[in-house]
């Protein structure tokens, strides 16, 4: 029988999409179909990880331009 | 996560032909991104200076780019060759041992494994949003500061940026069990941290 811990280990897989065997899938959601503490832990640390502050802003225009004017000159010289 | 368009294959043949604006359309799409993983390891000025050297690196050798794997896995593992000479410039390596950090949860269980402080419910839709409370953003950033750089790199690769963890083990040259404690750790962390937030209110 897994226990708490390990599922909370165990859960990063099901959180991020990774592979487990059928086997410690099956586990798992057993687990997971008992236990409401695990429950709660696998939501909230997929809510978390979607929260994460990404940093996808673009590049301003003339940023850029300033890195492509260097790889110009680079490649004159 | 980045835009499809910079992956496309016809996107990255005219970047193989040498095509400017291409190029430009990739600067503007990563930089600041390539810039936030040499941040995990490098200051501010040193970073800026391993991503511009980055993108000498990979315009000089985009046409050798034969698409085995994402484009911005190829950069991403650019600009950390990148920062691991500066940092050997300066002295100094990253050590990917995560042996000598320990799991930030461990304490809530009791030694036969089941949970002896259980997470607190939090309050996941609508206004009261426990993750989109300000004052716990300015505290999830600085917990991101003072993580440990392994642990915040591959938090940064794998989460923040989504790359394949196959990808994340063979830029970082470590074994998969690595990646997954180091992610682990770094995850524990977060967790522990709002936790704790929700249920002192404070950081």
């Amino acid at each position: 029988m897994l226990k708490c811990k390990h599922v909370t280990e165990k859960a990063d897989a099901l959180v991020d999409g990774s592979t487990l065997s059928w086997r410690e899938r099956l586990a798992l959601r057993l687990h997971l179909l008992m236990c409401g503490h695990c429950r709660r832990y696998v939501r909230q640390m997929g809510a978390l990880l979607g929260f994460l502050p990404r940093q996808e802003t673009p590049l301003e225009d003339a940023h850029t331009e300033v890195i492509l004017k260097k790889l110009d000159s680079l490649q004159d010289s | 996560m980045a835009d499809a368009q910079l992956e496309d294959p016809r996107f990255i043949e005219k970047l193989r032909q040498g095509d400017r604006a291409a190029f430009g359309q990739l600067v503007r799409g990563h930089h600041n991104m390539l810039l936030a993983t040499a941040r995990t390891l490098l200051n501010p000025a040193d970073a800026e200076e391993a991503v511009q050297d980055a993108w000498i690196a990979a315009h000089r050798s985009i046409a050798k780019f034969e698409g085995r794997s994402l484009l911005r896995t190829w950069l991403t593992r650019i600009v950390i060759n990148q920062a691991k000479m500066m940092l050997r410039k300066r002295g100094r390596e990253i050590q990917f041992d995560p042996t000598n950090d320990p799991d930030a949860l461990a304490h809530r269980f009791h030694d036969d494994g089941h949970w002896q402080h259980p997470p607190q419910h939090w309050e996941l839709s609508g206004p009261d949003n426990l993750l989109t409370r300000e004052e716990l953003r300015r505290c999830m950033e600085k917990h991101l500061h003072f993580m440990p750089d392994t642990q915040r790199l591959v938090l940064e690769l794998r989460d923040l940026q989504g790359l394949p963890a196959e990808d994340v083990c063979n830029m970082l040259e470590i074994s998969a069990s690595n990646v997954r404690v180091l992610l682990h750790r770094a995850r524990a962390r977060l967790f522990e941290m709002v936790d704790h937030f929700q249920e002192t209110g404070e950081c």
